[in-house]
């Protein structure tokens, strides 16, 4: 199948629609499709082979944060110079109500037209003023994806439409054979020892990285050597300065890290802790832990209790509870029999989100994009599902 | 002076001209997508019932294979009826994955229920278009019937190796 993918932010930030995209194409073209994707990108920029760069693009506020986005005529020209060369059987466009290329494909695309919604975007009011335009727009799209139940939920209430739910991918071979940090995870034995790691924002309390706190201090003065991992963004020396000072030296601080670097961070502890409060629709990072094959502890919210099947592939503890996140991690750093039967479920759980499972649901909904425009149905092999 | 409101008479016209045309267009080609959406829906209903005959056949005796039968055969006026009934025999019996004959129906029942999704949708894009008052007033799309929703439940078969997506 030729398969034209548009991303509406630049790849020269790394986010997660941009990740989704690139492992989506790379998926894709090792299933034996021709992908190409556009994106907003410079001319010169280092880009992998089947991405067309678009132009520059600019910063614009938007929905709270700054977007990287192209919009205007000579964007509106590429992206129309794109979609004609291409002769694409489907086109397939991520996030298209934001004001970006995905946009403007959407409304010069010809063809069957697939659209994924990664944001729980609630209707705001210049969204309902522009409910005219947005209509022009959504009635283009053939086939609507959400990456989660929020998204999915968010297209039925205030789009009018439903939506087929298929979860972000993972590219499990990227996490299962990164290299370990030098000297990580180290030993871990029997009341001594072991190595644990947290990635996010600690300073954001919805991440409950006090909650892990307060669980490490109190767990490392009983366990001598038991060292904690920290990664993402943040200044170190707020970091240290929650920690009292004779237990500093057991805390390493990797500041915000690259795709690589983050696999190989979760392949360098035995315990992965996501220790939220709440807020998290989905809990990607807990199903990249399971595939580095690392051992997940975390709060017992809907959307972990979800990935991490009931508890079968990871240990759930009460949400926002110190004392019980401090007795789990006690257990199963003494216990590596535990480990392995969690690890093992975790593989099983994480083999579902792995990207040429999901690519291949992604197919079908192209198939069916296709065969809604054409009115025919399309044999399984001529797809490529088999 | 009165040239100047003749080109803007004109222009007027012009743009309302314009209007209508494209709105036109728009009530049609929603309408032409809903059909050829009803045609694949039609299709992998017509699939998903062979699927499940040949199942039937196989291995789950008669009530499947008279659902099957029934579906296949059904009334225009009994079909939703027919394929409801058919999904909850298909529910009813264990199928094994393992099976290509068991997989072929859940791949079925799985494409039917991407097809019957992307229907509704398409449906409802054409009637919303249709049920604009101005698209009412001049009577657009009159030449084609309004488009019909098929209302089945979700035909999807859960497996019970099949992880809940999160």
């Amino acid at each position: 199948m030729r398969i034209g993918i548009v991303c509406p932010y630049s790849f020269d930030v790394p986010g997660g629609v941009q990740n989704h995209v690139m492992d989506l194409a790379e998926a894709l073209i090792g299933l034996g499709h021709e992908v190409s994707v556009l994106a907003p990108a410079d001319e010169d920029s280092p880009l992998p082979p089947y991405v067309v760069p678009a132009g520059r693009a600019l910063p614009l506020p938007y929905n709270g944060s700054v977007a990287r986005i192209a919009f205007g005529p000579v964007s509106t020209a590429r992206v129309r110079r794109w979609i004609i060369r291409g002769e694409f059987d489907v086109l397939h466009v991520h996030e298209p109500l934001t004001l970006s290329l995905s946009l403007l494909a959407v409304l010069s695309a010809r063809g069957p037209v697939v659209a994924t919604f990664h944001t729980a975007m609630t209707r705001s009011r210049a969204l309902a003023a522009a409910q005219g335009v947005l209509q022009i727009v959504l009635e283009r799209i053939t086939a609507r994806i959400a990456v989660s139940a929020l998204a999915r939920k968010v297209q039925v209430e205030h789009m009018d439409g439903g939506a087929v739910e298929i979860p972000n991918g993972v590219a499990v071979a990227k996490f299962s054979h990164a290299l370990p940090l030098p000297g990580w995870p180290g030993e871990c034995g029997p009341g001594r020892d072991g190595a644990i790691g947290f990635l996010g924002r600690f300073t954001e309390a919805r991440k409950g990285f006090p909650i892990l706190r307060d669980a490490f201090v109190e767990l490392a003065r009983q366990r001598p050597g038991l060292r904690l991992l920290v990664a993402g963004p943040g200044d170190a020396d707020d970091l240290f300065g929650r920690f009292p000072a004779e237990l500093r030296d057991r805390v390493t601080f990797l500041g915000l890290v690259s795709e690589e670097d983050k696999a190989r961070m979760l392949r360098s502890v035995h315990l992965y802790v996501a220790p939220n409060t709440g807020g998290e629709s989905f809990g990607m990072i807990l199903t990249e832990a399971l595939a580095a094959g690392t051992t997940v502890v975390a709060s017992d919210l809907d959307a972990f209790r979800r990935v991490l099947d009931g508890g079968r592939a990871g240990r759930l503890f009460p949400t926002g509870d110190p004392a019980a996140l401090r007795t789990g991690l006690a257990d199963l750093l003494d216990d590596p029999d535990a480990r392995a039967v969690l690890s093992a479920c975790g593989d099983q759980v994480v083999a579902t989100f792995d990207w040429p499972v999901v690519a291949r649901r992604v197919l079908e909904v192209y198939a069916a994009a296709i065969e809604a425009t054409d009115g025919r149905v399309m044999d399984t092999e001529w797809v490529g599902l088999d | 002076m009165s040239d100047f409101w003749w080109v803007v008479a004109a222009t007027l016209v012009g743009l309302v001209a314009a209007y209508l045309v494209w709105t036109a267009g728009r009530v049609g080609r929603l309408h032409a997508r809903a059909e050829l959406a009803a045609r694949a829906l039609e299709a992998h209903l017509l699939r998903r019932a062979a699927a499940a005959a040949v199942l039937a056949e196989r291995r789950y005796g008669v009530e499947l294979y008279a659902a099957a039968r029934i579906a296949l055969d059904a009334e225009p006026d009994e079909r939703e009826a027919a394929e409801n009934d058919l999904t909850r025999q298909l529910r009813a019996v264990d199928l094994d994955p393992g099976d290509p004959d068991c997989e072929a129906v859940i791949a079925a029942s799985r494409r039917l229920a991407l097809a019957r999704q992307v229907h509704t949708d398409l449906v409802r894009d054409a009637r919303a278009a249709r049920g604009r008052p101005l698209v009412r007033l001049l009577r657009m799309g009159r030449r084609r019937p309004w488009p019909r929703y098929f209302d089945i439940d979700d035909p999807t078969l859960t497996v019970p190796a099949d992880v809940p997506a999160g």
